[in-house]
């Protein structure tokens, strides 16, 4: 059987998430109240069968690994196959990454394994419940070099993607355009992407030659342009959540307050894993007032919340009021505190009558272990 | 193979099948009972043993195992996935020349001899699969080694009325045991056993042995093993517990217990990190609260979505309580639905089990004779129809 593996890029727009990612890779980012992001990438891998995976890594990664442990939450502490960290491995003409194909090309050695017919490669900031199979049957039988997963735009997009496609008969691409703004009709890139193992390896020889870094620009473009290489879409349907920069974030966030979009995340066949904690359920305390909020384990609730996210251990103070707001692990909320529109990274603690107050398009942010 | 010698093996009796709490507990072990929202009653002295640093467990299971099989595994979720030792679930099996079901609680470990003789452990520690209470068996290890004790059993002060319900110990000023008697008449203490004891390993295999040999007994350890131990001389001492301590065998105990970890000062704490409970871990999504929810003095567990009223109830993992439902003093069991203006009072629902819109399952007591009054039941997977009214004490 032909066999595919897997790579995840853990630090892609580490620099456009600020303090959030101050400590740790974007990768291993909470979201979604129990969640780290990369949970979504490599709980798809391990759905789709894909159980060889390389994590490519660039600094900040402890928490990552931290994370990720034996990976046995995610079904993935294989006797034969089973995650590898990829750090820079700073030797000969190789460095620090500047791009993700400069990345690949230092992970040359994992990727050039005869046992696997297919790579598949993604970034840890999209997320999606999505199953590579049947993708990857269609990129064998569509015979394309690269197949890329991507997203139908129905309206003109406002926010510049880097990787914009139109597409032909059979999902061809007959253009490309990087760090673009969509049409509708167009494709957005979601950052996944499903190459032929040996074409991959080839162009990484070729491309690292003449000191290209960049995969989208560098490889996929001139390539493209060029006549050289054969590019197919595969269309995703279904929730597809991009998070780039921390309005998309705290938009994201607040996305699952809807049952659609929590639907299209967790309601299918195939779960989506994380590390356990083992805290208690969630204690609702009386005189407490939860309404429209999504809830992990561990928390102890005693005051007023609405429209907010909470992941696990956090305590809400008596009297205190928060809103529309992101509370990550172990944060404490003192008494009488109101909080509207603010991300509380891990360990923070809110002293008795703090009031933080943000915006949707720019919510205060407390940064890791932080007293308030 | 070179087995490493271990300081204590713990032995755990899980092969109850809970005929009281049968509709609950059909096609599974009492020990998979679900408790507390995410737990199973086998999560208390799994994970006390882990909290306590012994690493070797035995489960001795017979009844219905399958669930219980699958929900320990390898034993990951309570890291006791190990090399030397971990977890071992023990079936009966056929032996040579006979093969035997487990007939009795200290039949069951004679069977499994050969398991302890592997590790030569300095003692041995029988627990039940079915009890719910937090205890650091360390503490009684350390004593037990103190008063050099060839067996030590942990106590529980009772009232004196309920004292014969249980096996009762008389004790010395020492603590050594003098005497113990059997769900006794008229009680001389009020020191009730636990069920948990720790052997030095030869007493205990000398025991069993010669309890084998003995066609009359009925090869259990409060009933024979403890007895004989007593008639001959050897040292027994009582370990008093203080904490929370239930034998979850009916349904109102297991009611009871649910109720017991509720409130600001529960009497059983399951928030506390030191001594946390562990169980396995399924992938659910975190809870959601939809704003017409309200929910008061209650434990909603990850995976549950919650848009009716909930008080003094615990909401287990994967349930649904759908619009204009109210639960009050209630144990709702994993993956269970309750639909639309259903009211649910004082009741059990069981695992998977689906209470359509406008039923009624149970009520307040102050309403009721106490002898006409309980918690009312819907078993493991059964579907309640629409507007169904279940009386209290009912069984649905």
């Amino acid at each position: 059987m032909k066999k595919a593996m897997g790579i995840i890029f853990s630090n892609i727009y580490d620099s456009t998430l600020g303090q959030l990612t101050g400590q740790r890779t974007v990768a291993s980012l909470p979201f979604g109240g129990r969640y780290r992001q990369v949970d979504f990438v490599l709980s798809n891998y391990s759905n789709s069968g894909i159980f060889k995976i390389g994590i490519i890594t660039k600094y900040n990664y402890r928490s990552l690994m931290d994370h990720l442990g034996s990976c046995s939450d995610w079904d993935l502490n294989r006797k034969n196959e089973g995650v590898v960290f990829l750090p820079p491995f700073a030797s000969g003409n190789t460095g620090i990454y500047k791009g993700k194909l400069e990345a690949l090309y230092s992970a040359k050695h994992f990727i050039d394994n005869p046992d696997y017919e297919y790579v598949v490669v993604c970034d840890s900031t999209v997320l999606c419940n999505f199953n590579f199979r049947p993708a990857i049957i269609k990129h064998i039988e569509s015979g394309s070099d690269v197949t890329c997963l991507a997203t139908k735009c129905k309206k003109p997009t406002e926010k510049r993607n880097p990787l914009v496609m139109k597409t032909g008969r059979g999902h061809r691409v007959s253009e490309i355009r990087i760090n673009a703004l969509a049409e509708a009709g167009e494709y957005e890139g979601m950052g996944m992407f499903i190459f032929t193992r040996e074409k991959l390896v080839e162009a990484l020889e070729e491309q690292n030659s003449k000191g290209q870094v960049h995969l989208e620009r560098d490889y996929l473009q001139r390539c493209f342009n060029e006549g050289t290489l054969k590019i197919t879409v595969y269309p995703v349907e279904g929730v597809v959540l991009r998070n780039e920069d921390v309005p998309s974030f705290y938009a994201n966030n607040m996305a699952l307050l809807d049952k659609k979009v929590r639907d299209g995340l967790f309601a299918g066949e195939d779960p989506i894993y994380t590390k356990n904690r083992d805290e208690a359920p969630t204690y609702y305390c009386p005189g407490s007032s939860v309404k429209n909020c999504i809830v992990a384990d561990g928390c102890v609730m005693e005051g007023e919340t609405e429209n907010s996210i909470y992941f696990r251990g956090v305590t809400v103070g008596k009297g205190s009021q928060v809103k529309d707001s992101i509370i990550m692990q172990g944060t404490k909320i003192g008494k009488n505190a109101r909080l509207t529109c603010v991300i509380l990274d891990k360990n923070v603690t809110v002293r008795d009558g703090a009031v933080l107050v943000g915006t949707p398009e720019h919510p205060l942010i407390v940064s890791k272990g932080e007293t308030v | 193979m070179v087995f490493r010698k271990k300081e204590c093996v713990a032995m755990i009796l899980a092969g109850g099948q809970g005929s009281r709490l049968m509709v609950l507990t059909e096609n599974t072990a009492k020990p998979a009972v679900p408790f507390g929202g995410k737990y199973r009653l086998i999560d208390f002295p799994l994970s006390n043993c882990v909290n306590s640093g012994i690493d070797t467990v035995g489960i001795l299971t017979q009844y219905q195992p399958l669930q219980l099989n699958e929900y320990i595994g390898n034993g990951l979720p309570w890291g006791l996935n190990s090399a030397s030792g971990g977890i071992h679930v023990l079936s009966p099996y056929s032996k040579a020349a006979s093969s035997d079901w487990y007939k009795g609680t200290a039949n069951a470990i004679y069977q499994n001899l050969s398991f302890l003789e592997r590790y030569q452990p300095n003692n041995v520690l029988i627990l039940s699969g079915d009890h719910i209470y937090k205890m650091n068996y360390a503490e009684m290890l350390r004593q037990h080694a103190k008063n050099k004790a060839d067996c030590t059993i942990a106590v529980l002060e009772v009232p004196l009325e309920e004292a014969s319900r249980f096996g009762i110990m008389n004790t010395d000023a020492s603590g050594r045991i003098t005497e113990f008697q059997e769900k006794p008449k008229e009680p001389k203490s009020t020191k009730a056993s636990m069920g948990i004891y720790a052997f030095r390993w030869e007493i205990l295999r000398d025991y069993l042995i010669r309890d084998n040999d003995d066609p009359t007994s009925s090869n259990d350890f409060g009933k024979n093993i403890i007895p004989a131990l007593i008639e001959d001389g050897k040292r027994l001492f009582a370990y008093d517990f203080e904490g929370y301590w239930k034998d979850v065998g009916t349904i109102r105990s297991l009611w009871q217990s649910n109720m017991d970890i509720l409130g600001d000062k529960p009497l059983l704490d399951m928030r506390s990190p030191e001594d946390r409970i562990y169980a396995r871990n399924y992938s659910d999504p975190c809870s959601y609260i939809a704003p017409e929810a309200k929910v008061e003095n209650s434990y909603i567990a990850e995976g549950s979505t919650v848009h009716g009223i909930v008080k003094n109830s615990i909401i287990s993992t994967g349930c649904v309580v759908e619009k204009g439902a109210i639960i009050e003093n209630s144990l709702v069991m994993p993956g269970a639905v309750i639909e639309k203006r259903s009211v649910i009072r004082y009741a059990i629902i069981g695992e998977d089990a689906k209470v359509c819109a406008n039923a009624r399952i149970g009520d307040d007591p102050e309403f009721y004779d106490a002898n006409k009054w309980d918690i009312a039941v819907v078993g493991k997977d059964k579907e309640v129809e629409k507007n169904t009214i279940l009386l209290p004490k009912q069984v649905y």
